[in-house]
């Protein structure tokens, strides 16, 4: 971890802290204060498209551990978000299972059907891989539509989540709720890329055969970076039903596969921050569009029908082209520069 | 340094976009003054994977709403102003609209189609958010709680073409044998609920369901399953495209002329005869909720003048048809409502305001005509959220589409899978 100029570590567990400065501890102090008091500051509305962030930043984390670190491309992955959000709706409504139960067996489904989906990975990778993830998303939305024990075509209704008896309804209950999970996400992902496991992932990542070579079980360590990026998807897709009262497969459309990859690469692969930046950054310019679009339209009626609101899926693709060309790594590497020049201002090189 | 001349500029960009994001949604549009008008949110899915019918129902509404706030004086002397967003059939999105417009005071909503609807119902239903659905499948309906239809849903639909087809085509000896080729999601599940729950009273045989992707681009190898089943009669329930798709693949299989080939409502619009091609679709049943273009009723004028000055290419359209119409019912309901509780009660918006539209608004709804733009009249029955319950039977015939029969009423189906007891 790069630290400011004159701060060292004199121990190991200064080593490993996370948040090492004052200013960093005071940094996140304020954001976890915004955070917590939101529901103040916010109106319903944003606290939904909160809610939808937090789920996003969720499944896409786990695609990070999965694409970002361990180099195991997926374009399946709300296929797999899709996995967990049934597997929550059918214990809850239909087997009476606790909603944290069914959040966890959501996870683990999602990730054992990840890992069968994640066997082909030892033998292909790269674009070949990328399709056998296509087809992960396929086959289960297939599935989905088509086995009555998941509602068909038509999906399910799900319950409101609820915890010791208390039953999530409002969006600010709803709020809180996604805002723990995603927390808890993200420090576990955090501290799983800085273990063993971790760095094994980033090896295979950088080079699969010199990993070998290094003792690092290739297929096994491919697997858990299988299991791990469904189990975050999973979880997601638990959380998606749970606020949404609802779920079918409409819900899991490939092209969010496709905006998930877009995410990690705007936000910045290998980065736990990557995926939070990239996932805010993408919603919010999908909020912008559907805000600004009935304005737009009024504005320019002679522009073609649906043109207004139908710019977003454009200056998607633009922001991925572009973050390809000018910053393959990333608005989080921008923030660890802006940083960096922050620290030595004004006496940058 | 070139690069980073390029990259600023980009992150500046980024960053204002999400810095003003929350300050626009704070802005909420144009605000009315107090006392002036009636908030309602409707969406249109404009975009995404179902423009053909998002565009011309968003016309519709457009139209609509300026024939009611300029000609009629909106509902009860208030205008009526609507939040409109375009979902983008994306399901995800169409629950934070919904919250949108929950959180902007609106006190009605509409979805153009059953799966928007399918999306948001969930929330609605939770908050006692009242809203219609302008096409309506019956996952929307049963049970049957604040979600309400202006038509009958998609399970009519296969009754009505069912019976349509026992008692004017149908000229063999046993049971007729058909096959279904339905859009997966609540459109196709909904024509499916109908078959599986009528189609043995009726006495006809099912002898293959095939499901279709919204963006087909193929379905030759569908339908030469259904061939090999030899059926009298195919019923399609889908979108214009891919219904489109199906049609041309089944007359390069031969399969038309020949095999009776009947269409639900959500494709049966001039967009399937404009993507299909006349020459393919002709001859081919449909069943609508609407009067057709060509039908002389009182509203027709207003209609037509409208859609010829703003949005002649939408003209035949039966979608912009159909919101059009829903948005005369919601007048009416917003009228009854206006009238039982006074403005004051539903200006503020929230639970009080939605129940005042759903008990004196919806539920007090009696033989409301559409000015005869619809077959029937919306009233509401207890424990069927379907408000109009009468379909026409269609044909296309020299490229237009013609009606073949008077108002058919649908009578209430039971679903005890959706909870209907």
């Amino acid at each position: 971890m790069d630290l400011p100029a004159g701060t060292r570590n004199y121990s190991y567990s200064e080593d490993v802290t996370i948040f090492r400065t004052g200013t960093q501890k005071f940094l996140l102090a304020v954001l976890i204060l915004v955070l917590l008091t939101a529901p103040i500051w916010f109106g319903g509305y944003w606290l939904t498209v909160a809610n939808l962030i937090g789920i996003t930043i969720i499944s896409v984390t786990g695609l990070n551990i999965l694409t970002g670190y361990c180099g195991q491309l997926s374009i399946g992955h709300a296929g797999f978000m899709s996995v967990g959000a049934y597997t929550s709706a059918i214990l809850t409504s239909r087997f009476g299972v606790p909603f944290l139960a069914a959040l966890l067996c959501a996870g683990f489904l999602a990730g054992a059907v990840g890992m069968i989906f994640g066997i082909p990975s030892l033998r292909v990778k790269g674009f070949y891989l990328a399709i056998s993830t296509i087809a992960a998303q396929f086959i289960i939305i297939w599935v989905a539509k088509h086995w009555t024990l998941t509602g068909g075509a038509a999906g399910m209704e799900v319950m409101p989540a609820s915890i010791l008896g208390f039953e999530i309804k409002t969006p600010t209950e709803k709020y809180y709720l996604v805002l723990a999970i995603t927390i808890i996400a993200i420090f576990v992902a955090k501290n799983i890329v800085r273990t063993r496991v971790g760095r094994a992932f980033v090896a295979i990542r950088d080079n699969d055969l010199a990993a070998e070579v290094m003792g690092i079980n290739l297929f096994r360590y491919k697997l858990t970076a299988f299991f791990i990026g469904c189990f975050y998807a999973g979880i997601a897709g638990s959380l998606l039903a749970h606020i949404s009262f609802s779920t079918s497969a409409d819900y899991f459309p490939f092209l969010d596969s496709v905006l998930f990859v877009g995410m990690i690469i705007i936000g910045g692969l290998g980065t736990t921050l990557g995926p939070i930046l990239g996932a805010l950054a993408i919603r919010l310019l999908d909020v912008l569009v559907t805000k600004l679009s009935p304005t737009l339209q009024s504005a320019f009626p002679n522009l073609p029908p649906g043109f207004t609101s139908g710019i977003a899926p454009l200056l998607f693709g633009l922001a991925i082209i572009l973050f390809l060309l000018f910053e393959p790594r990333g608005l989080a590497h921008r923030w660890t520069i802006f940083k960096s020049a922050y620290r030595l201002w004004p006496f940058s090189y | 340094m070139k690069t980073r001349r390029i990259i600023l500029p980009v992150l500046i960009l980024m960053v204002l976009i999400m810095a003003i994001s929350p300050l626009l949604g704070a802005c909420g549009g144009t605000k009315a003054k107090a006392g002036e008008v009636l908030k309602i949110g409707m969406m249109t899915p404009s975009t995404g994977p179902v423009p053909e019918k998002g565009v011309p129902g968003q016309h519709g509404i457009q139209d609509a709403l300026l024939y009611v706030n300029n000609e009629l004086g909106g509902a009860a002397g208030h205008t009526i102003q609507v939040d409109w967003r375009d979902s983008a059939y994306d399901m995800a999105k169409v629950g934070t609209i919904v919250q949108d417009f929950i959180n902007s005071g609106d006190i009605l909503f509409t979805t153009h189609s059953s799966s928007e609807m399918k999306a948001a119902q969930g929330v609605a239903n939770q908050n006692g958010f009242p809203g219609l659905a302008t096409f309506i499948s019956t996952m929307n309906l049963h049970p049957a709680l604040h979600i309400y239809g202006p038509t009958p849903d998609y399970g009519d639909d296969w009754a009505a073409l069912a019976k349509y087809y026992m008692a004017n085509i149908w000229k063999g000896t046993g049971k007729p044998k058909m096959a279904l080729h339905l859009l997966s999601g609540s459109v196709g599940q909904g024509t499916q609920d109908g078959a599986k729950a009528m189609a043995d009273q009726l006495g006809i045989e099912l002898v293959d369901i095939e499901n279709h992707a919204i963006s087909t681009t193929s379905e030759i190898e569908s339908l030469t399953r259904i061939k090999t089943k030899n059926p009298d009669v195919l019923i399609i329930s889908g979108t214009p495209a891919p219904t489109a798709v199906i049609l041309k693949n089944a007359k390069q299989l031969g399969m038309i002329p020949g095999m009776t080939v009947m269409c639900a409502s959500a494709s049966f619009t001039k967009a399937l005869i404009d993507l299909a091609g006349a020459d393919v679709v002709e001859g081919v049943y449909g069943v609508f909720h609407t009067v057709s273009w060509d039908d002389n009723v009182a509203g027709m004028a207003k209609a037509t003048e409208y859609v010829k000055k703003y949005h002649p290419a939408d003209y035949g359209n039966m979608d912009y048809l159909s919101t059009w119409n829903t948005v005369l019912l919601i007048r009416e309901i917003l009228t009854n409502a206006v009238k039982a509780v006074g403005y004051e009660a539903l200006s503020k918006g929230g639970a009080e305001a939605w129940k005042a539209v759903e008990e004196q608004g919806i539920q007090k709804l009696k033989g409301y005509k559409f000015e005869g733009l619809q077959g029937g009249t919306a009233t509401y029955t207890p424990g069927d959220n379907r408000l109009d319950k009468f379909l026409r039977i269609y044909q296309v015939k020299g490229g237009k589409i013609v009606a073949l029969t008077d108002w058919q009423e649908a009578p209430l189906i039971k679903y005890p899978q959706y909870g209907d007891k």
